[in-house]
């Protein structure tokens, strides 16, 4: 049986993504995102688009899902957008109302702006998608593992962030149960004003907070139960490996950023040279 | 041999309680003994196992553990590593998603090296006979595999002592069965001392000394046989005999010679030396009578081939229902059994529209019939006048009629009055009542399910003993007076007096207030004692569907789909071996006369 942990955006299919460390991924990703933005021509945000399509192709995760989480931002995207078309500065202005205008420039920033974002969210779902939250949390707690030193509780958070992602689940089944229950008492929580609708949760919220409270009495009992007592004297029993697959992702990926550097120095800046291109035509 | 526990007039009391929970108890529990304790809610039995645990410091009295006295500097902490519990809620015992991580918790917390803890998560897995989900997620699991996780978390500690609190009270038989059957392993093989605290007499009998605690006290000890002969004594405890010891008692108030004895089959024999004793080597008793033929009724149920599947088109599809037809007639009292996850849930919620079909969703279009295929049959539900496959169903109407008792419906309480709370659902029905009404039917639904107007309808629902909370929680589901009126569950969790009640309190609401009762059930007995027809569900479809005295002539066929049968008709099998074929409609009343009367029948003869 494999990791079989559904909830959130994981993806459950075995790919040399999937088997990469958690660590690795999310330092990958970091690096990915400062590329992003340290990208300033249209060939070095090319070779991030590379980086990201062979990802998705390596990670056997359907490119519709990975597409699917634009969904979300779809709105901030816009609204972006729209604020750069109207307000950046520039040359060549096609259109102008008050301290509203269009320009060239406007326009080639937005486009490189859109891409900038687009990839930054299919990075981070390329992320989540392959990656369970359990690991996703093992990771972030091995990486913080050394501001222990400067006395922040790495391991207390890495608890709560473990207890959050097991009871997930179970309080979203609570939550079905409690609103099935209500509902069968008449309870409608579909129609009504927007007022009308949060004091239609009310009889859902009480029951959900009381039981919340009182599971987290019962495991604190089982903790204790269980020797719990800190981080004081604890060993670890899971280890995070760097293996071969990392190195290769590493190596590969390290090319790529040589590559975006590369394309950065020496096609220095992109904008004037289509900015010719498109005045010449 | 060495004794382990060591109590000697304990005392504890909870802070701002009146009264002791635990009032001088003293008892010695040897190295590798298997004792049970049982008691009614509130006796002081999980109080105790916290005592024993270091959760909780007695107020007097001294306690001893290997030695250790509990009482003193951190032996408290101390003592954890050798007295293990395993508490009631499988849910709220596990700190991490999977299950090997969950495991490693309790010896990362004591320090033990990694090799070593990989080595116990191997031990503790092969123990409770999980070795295979070591990387599964407890979300996934049955009740019964959660169950077996937490007590392989308990074990990579490596405790001397097992403590279940209550451990089976939440799971359904097959995996109460699972847990037992690890926690006898464990006693016999690695020789482990285990402390049972149940509800379930059954279980309470696998022991070797079984502990009775009333009101904070020990009352009595010894050998479960021996407890359990003491049938009138436990009654005043607020304890019920197990099934077999009331057989027992029944059939020897007619003259017959029975020793006690804890198995069916034991009870057989028992029962066949009594007969063979009076030379009657067969025989058959009459029948029950015969069932009234169906007429239909105003608010019959009637289901044609429903299906339904969750999660559809993703990975995760699970299909939950699989062409039901089931008919359910006006005024029966009805039951539907089947495992956890066999879809007995999923079926009850297509009555009130809490899952629609999906002709009567407002999206729905009708599929297009392709060229060559069948065309495909439609699901199709009529409860009484509602047509539950049209869009157009008053479908509020529908739920104020089928009335809807969820698993531990206390859990869905919330208002700030016990008035409140049961006039909810009223008030969502129906606005135009007035207030005069509302108080009504507030008052008369409260005073149905037992409880004193006056006293609770001003008092927070949450300040109520489990018990009453579950019957305000009724309360605020009957107050429309629905027609049908279905419960899942609802003894579930209830000590053996509790489930009692509950189930007399059905009966009069069957008699007095909806006509249609539906218990959706995974207790045999509980079904074959209340129900009129069961129908039994198995991996989505209906496996069978009669009276219990029909249905439990077929116990080899639902063994085989891993059911268990009532007592009664175990006992009728290993009878009918024996050439004594009693039919009886599986009450442990009808059974019992029906011995008798083969019995009696005999000797006159």
């Amino acid at each position: 049986m494999l990791n079989d942990v559904t909830f959130g955006q994981y993806y459950p299919v075995d790919s040399f993504v999937h088997r990469l460390d958690p660590r690795f991924k999310l330092l990958a990703l970091i690096a990915f995102i400062v590329l992003l933005f340290v990208a300033n021509n249209f060939y070095a945000l090319g070779a991030c688009a590379v980086i990201l399509i062979i990802t998705v192709i390596v990670s056997r995760v359907p490119v519709g899902s990975v597409l699917r989480s634009i969904k979300g931002i779809i709105f901030i995207l816009v609204f972006t957008g729209v604020l750069n078309i109207f307000f950046h500065s520039g040359e060549t202005v096609y259109w102008q109302w008050g301290i509203l205008k269009v320009t060239l420039e406007g326009i080639i920033f937005t486009v490189f702006l859109m891409f900038r974002l687009f990839f930054l969210v299919m990075a981070s779902s390329i992320l989540t998608l392959t990656t369970t939250p359990v690991a996703l949390t093992d990771g972030i707690e091995s990486l913080l593992k050394p501001l222990t030193f400067i006395k922040f509780p790495v391991h207390e958070l890495a608890l709560i962030m473990s207890i959050a992602l097991r009871f997930i689940p179970t309080l979203i089944d609570e939550t079905n149960r409690i609103i099935s229950a209500q509902k069968a008492r008449g309870a409608d929580f579909e129609s009504g004003n927007i007022f009308k609708r949060i004091k239609a949760m009310v009889p859902i919220l009480i029951p959900l907070l009381i039981s919340a409270f009182r599971r987290a009495e019962e495991l604190g009992d089982a903790m204790d139960a269980r020797c719990y007592s800190g981080s004081k004297n604890r060993t670890k029993y899971k280890k995070l490996r760097f293996g071969w697959r990392d190195l290769v992702a590493f190596l590969f990926i390290g090319a790529l950023i040589a590559g975006v550097v590369l394309f950065n120095i020496y096609c220095y800046n992109i904008f004037p040279q289509i900015y010719a291109y498109i005045r010449i035509s | 041999m060495e004794d382990i526990i060591v109590c000697e007039n304990l005392k504890y009391s909870y802070p701002g309680q009146e009264g002791c929970a635990v009032n001088g108890v003293s008892f010695r529990v040897a190295r590798g003994e298997f004792i049970s304790v049982i008691g009614h809610n509130g006796s002081g039995k999980s109080t105790l196992a916290r005592l024993i645990n270091g959760l909780l410091e007695a107020d007097e009295g001294n306690l001893t553990v290997l030695g250790m006295n509990v009482g003193e500097g951190k032996n408290a902490v101390e003592v954890r590593k050798h007295v293990g519990v395993v508490f009631q809620n499988p849910d709220n015992q596990m700190v991490a998603s999977i299950v090997e991580d969950d495991i490693a918790f309790g010896p990362e917390n004591i320090g033990v090296e990694r090799e070593e803890i990989g080595r116990r998560i191997d031990w503790a897995l092969s123990a409770v006979g999980m070795e295979k989900y070591r990387h599964a997620t407890p979300a996934r699991l049955s009740g019964g595999q959660k169950q077996r996780i937490a007590v392989a978390g308990v074990l990579a500690i490596k405790p001397d002592v097992l403590i279940l609190d209550e451990s089976t009270a939440m799971l359904d038989p097959k995996g109460r069965h699972e847990v037992i059957e690890v926690v006898r392993r464990l006693n016999k093989e690695e020789g482990m001392t285990i402390i049972l605290i149940t509800h379930f007499m059954e279980e309470a009998l696998l022991a070797d000394r079984t502990i009775v605690m009333n009101r904070g006290e020990i009352v009595l000890t010894g050998a479960p046989e021996e407890i359990f002969k003491q049938g009138e004594a436990l009654e005043t405890y607020n304890l019920s005999l197990p099934r077999i010891s009331m057989i027992a008692s029944e059939l020897r108030a007619a003259g017959m010679e029975i020793n006690n004895v804890l198995k069916p089959g034991e009870l057989a024999a028992e029962i066949v030396k009594n007969f063979n004793r009076c030379g009657i080597f067969g025989g058959e008793s009459s029948s029950p009578a015969p069932k009234e033929p169906e007429s239909a009724g105003e608010w019959d149920i009637d289901i044609k081939s429903l299906a339904f599947t969750y999660s559809k088109k993703s990975p995760f599809a699970t299909k939950a229902l699989n062409g039901i037809d089931l008919h359910i007639s006006d005024g029966e009292f009805f039951g539907i059994i089947g495992h956890t996850g066999s879809g007995k849930s999923t079926l009850v919620q297509h009555l009130n529209a809490l899952i629609k079909l999906p002709q009567a969703e407002k999206k729905y279009h009708k599929p297009k019939a392709k060229k060559g295929q069948p065309v495909p049959v439609l699901p199709s539900v009529t409860v009484g006048q509602f047509d539950l496959s049209d869009k157009k169903t008053d479908f509020k109407a529908l739920r104020a009629s089928v009335g809807m008792v969820f698993q531990y419906p206390e859990y869905q309480l919330f208002a700030e009055t016990v008035f409140a709370d049961v006039a909810f659902g009223l008030k969502n029905f129906n606005k135009k009542l007035t207030d005069e009404e509302v108080e009504r039917a507030v008052k008369d639904s409260l005073e149905i399910v037992g409880l004193n107007y006056e006293e609770v309808k001003d008092k927070s629902p949450f300040d109520l003993s489990g018990g009453q909370k579950r019957r305000v929680a009724i309360a605020g589901v009957i107050v429309t007076k629905p027609h049908i009126l279905i419960l899942d569950e609802p003894a579930a969790g209830l000590d053996p007096k509790g489930k009692r009640e509950i189930m007399e309190l059905l009966h009069k609401l069957h008699r007095e207030w909806c006509k249609t009762v539906i218990i959706v059930s995974h207790d045999m007995d509980e079904v074959a004692e209340n129900c009129t027809r069961v129908a039994v569900i198995s991996n989505g479809s209906v496996f069978a569907c009669d009276s219990p005295a029909a249905l439990f002539t077929r116990s080899a066929e639902l063994s085989a789909l891993g059911l268990d049968v009532p007592l009664t008709a175990k006992i009728s099998t290993y009878l009918g071996e024996n050439g004594i074929i009693i039919h009886s409609d599986c009450t442990v009343k009808d059974f019992s006369e029906k011995v008798i009367e083969v019995y009696s029948g005999g000797a006159d003869a």
